[in-house]
């Protein structure tokens, strides 16, 4: 025989890739939106999430914004990260702080997903990404815009940790990216 | 080796769509053809594909050997020398390699001869591995093919034997590709998939979202260290990159290791026939300017001769010339300005009006399966068909 005698059929975007070695990320109803007024609307439309929805996550978001987004030392370190204009002085008591100040990605919007087994609507704040799109404060989640519904994995809910009171991040801390692909001299590498 | 006209599955792009093959047609042509299938008999699979191959990978590495070992060879490989040292250490420590493709020639008669070795980043293995084996298994079930029918493809249960033989239990490998490329993430997700069977945490990131943290080594997009890193992305790419000051220091391996960049690379003909002189299964190959080995070797060239860029992609900027005259050219010519090779033209056999170039996958240091891709111009590019295969019973 020179075939395999077992081969596990691959489906390619479905469940290679995971924190979790063996096991599949749970999926939920998830929605993305720039502001609460845009979540009332879409729920006025029917859907997983009502008005009351909106409104909790929202403020949840606000919150969570406040605690965990990332921090830097400087006004143009965190618009390298973010973009220009997309980030502010961080207004938050207790944030430490020295003499420079210290500024954060401005709240974009936020996203809401569908608790499994019912319960609260989880929530999460989006802050801008350089070149476009959206992240949660850890970078973890990525979404390409806002006013949009689909299906999310329950770990983009994942509160990141604190970044408030802990010293900004510093140029040397941001890692560097982007120094490979560069030289790729067509689309597809590949052979 | 014979073409054969067969029922397709009535459900096939359906099922395609299913499992993400997204690229089954691209550039508005079928890519995926199973209209028609080539069969082998065992015998010729073994004695003209399989033992060949392993024998051709032994005799790659035996080359890998003297070129590091040959200052003057290792001139010729077309890479910066400031990279010769990261990539003798690779060998020296003995780096494992994971998979690599064999293209050949072969018409069903005489031996196959070795066309190039994709060592570094071959792609197809998606529809070689997986989609193929599935059209195998879907046309016995449906009795189009007999049920003594068999397939050379032991690739996927291969990769997976390979990632538990190199890596402990649970290690954590990253993957990673450029963005925006669904073929090359095909390729990429289906070795991802073979090294989870295997036990092993596989991460992917983007090629372009890797970092360098500040002890210098590299980090995904979420700033996890990198330690291993399975890259579908050239050497030679990597090698000119940014961050290719970074790669001696990284403490990262690498799949394929750095010297693969070696044998994916037109440079290995003309040193495998040196050493391998009349070699059956090789071509008879000269660098360009190798005026005086060319010209002992106009009686071994009278078919005519193709050049080949040492770098190249999906036949970009080769060029086969007959009698003194081009008979085809590349319509890519991106790589026109590096260095070339001569290699003697084989001309590929002609079924169906077709031209298979048949690609042998090398998992380890094994021959483990195959699958091939038709072109009806004479110089197999990208927008070739994939073709699955049968062994008769």
């Amino acid at each position: 025989m020179k075939r395999s005698r077992n081969v596990s059929l691959v489906i390619l975007g479905a469940a290679a890739f995971g924190l979790a070695a063996c096991q599949q990320e749970e999926q939920t109803d998830a929605a993305a939106f720039p502001d609460m007024e845009s979540c009332i609307a879409a729920a006025s439309q029917g859907g997983w999430f009502t008005k009351e929805d909106c409104e909790t996550t929202f403020a949840e978001a606000k919150a969570v914004h406040a605690e965990t987004a990332p921090r830097y030392e400087s006004k143009e370190l965190c618009e390298q990260e973010h973009g220009a204009g997309a980030c502010g002085a961080d207004s938050v008591q207790g944030s430490g702080g020295g003499m420079g100040g210290i500024f954060l990605p401005l709240l974009a919007g936020y996203m809401l997903g569908q608790a499994l087994g019912g319960g609260r609507a989880m929530a999460q704040p989006v802050v801008p990404k350089a070149g476009g799109g959206f992240a949660t404060p850890s970078g973890g989640t990525q979404v390409s815009r806002l006013n949009s519904t689909g299906k999310m994995s329950t770990s983009a809910f994942t509160k990141a940790p604190a970044t408030v009171g802990k010293p900004p991040m510093t140029r040397a801390a941001v890692a560097s990216r982007g120094g490979f692909g560069s030289s790729a001299a067509a689309r597809s590498v590949g052979g | 080796m014979d073409r054969i006209a067969l029922p397709e599955r009535p459900e096939w792009r359906a099922k395609a769509e299913e499992l993400g093959f997204t690229f089954a047609d691209m550039h508005g042509e079928p890519y995926w053809d199973e209209t028609s299938a080539y069969a082998f008999t065992l015998e010729e699979v073994e004695g003209r594909i399989e033992d060949p191959c392993t024998e051709l990978h032994a005799m790659c590495r035996e080359a890998v050997d003297a070129i590091l070992s040959d200052e003057a060879l290792m001139e010729r490989m077309g890479l910066p020398r400031v990279r010769w040292d990261f990539i003798a250490q690779s060998w020296a420590e003995g780096a494992p390699e994971v998979y690599g493709r064999f293209d050949l020639a072969y018409d069903g008669t005489g031996p196959a001869k070795l066309l190039e070795y994709n060592a570094d980043t071959p792609t197809s293995l998606y529809e070689s591995a997986s989609f193929q084996w599935l059209w195998f298994e879907d046309q016995v079930a449906a009795r189009v093919l007999p049920d003594g029918a068999d397939q050379f493809n032991r690739i996927h249960e291969a990769l997976v034997e390979r990632f538990a033989e190199i890596f402990a239990p649970d290690t954590d490998l990253h993957f990673a590709a450029m963005a925006g490329a669904p073929e090359d993430y095909a390729t990429v997700e289906t070795m991802a998939w073979a090294a989870r069977e295997a036990g092993m945490g596989a991460h992917y990131t983007d090629l372009e979202s890797i970092g360098i943290s500040e002890d210098g080594q590299f980090t995904d997009a979420e700033d996890r260290v990198i330690g291993t890193l399975f890259k579908l992305y050239p050497w030679e790419d990597l090698f000119a990159d940014d961050f290719a000051a970074h790669l001696a220091t990284a403490q990262c391996q690498f799949i394929e290791p750095a010297w693969k960049a070696l044998l994916s690379n037109k440079a290995i003909l003309p040193v495998l026939w040196q050493m391998f002189p009349g070699h059956p299964n090789l071509l008879p190959a000269f660098f360009a300017d190798d005026t005086k080995g060319l010209a002992d070797a106009a009686h071994l060239m009278l078919a005519g001769h193709v050049t080949k860029p040492l770098f190249s992609r999906e036949g970009a900027s080769v060029t086969i010339t007959t009698q003194g005259r081009v008979l085809e050219r590349a319509t890519n010519r991106d790589y026109d300005r590096h260095p070339m090779i001569v290699q003697a033209y084989h001309p590929l056999p002609v079924l169906g009006g077709m031209r298979p170039v048949i690609g042998a996958w090398v998992v380890g240091q094994s021959c483990v399966g195959m699958g091939l891709r038709e072109d009806a111009a004479l110089i197999t590019q990208d927008l070739s068909r994939f073709k699955p295969h049968f062994i008769e019973g």
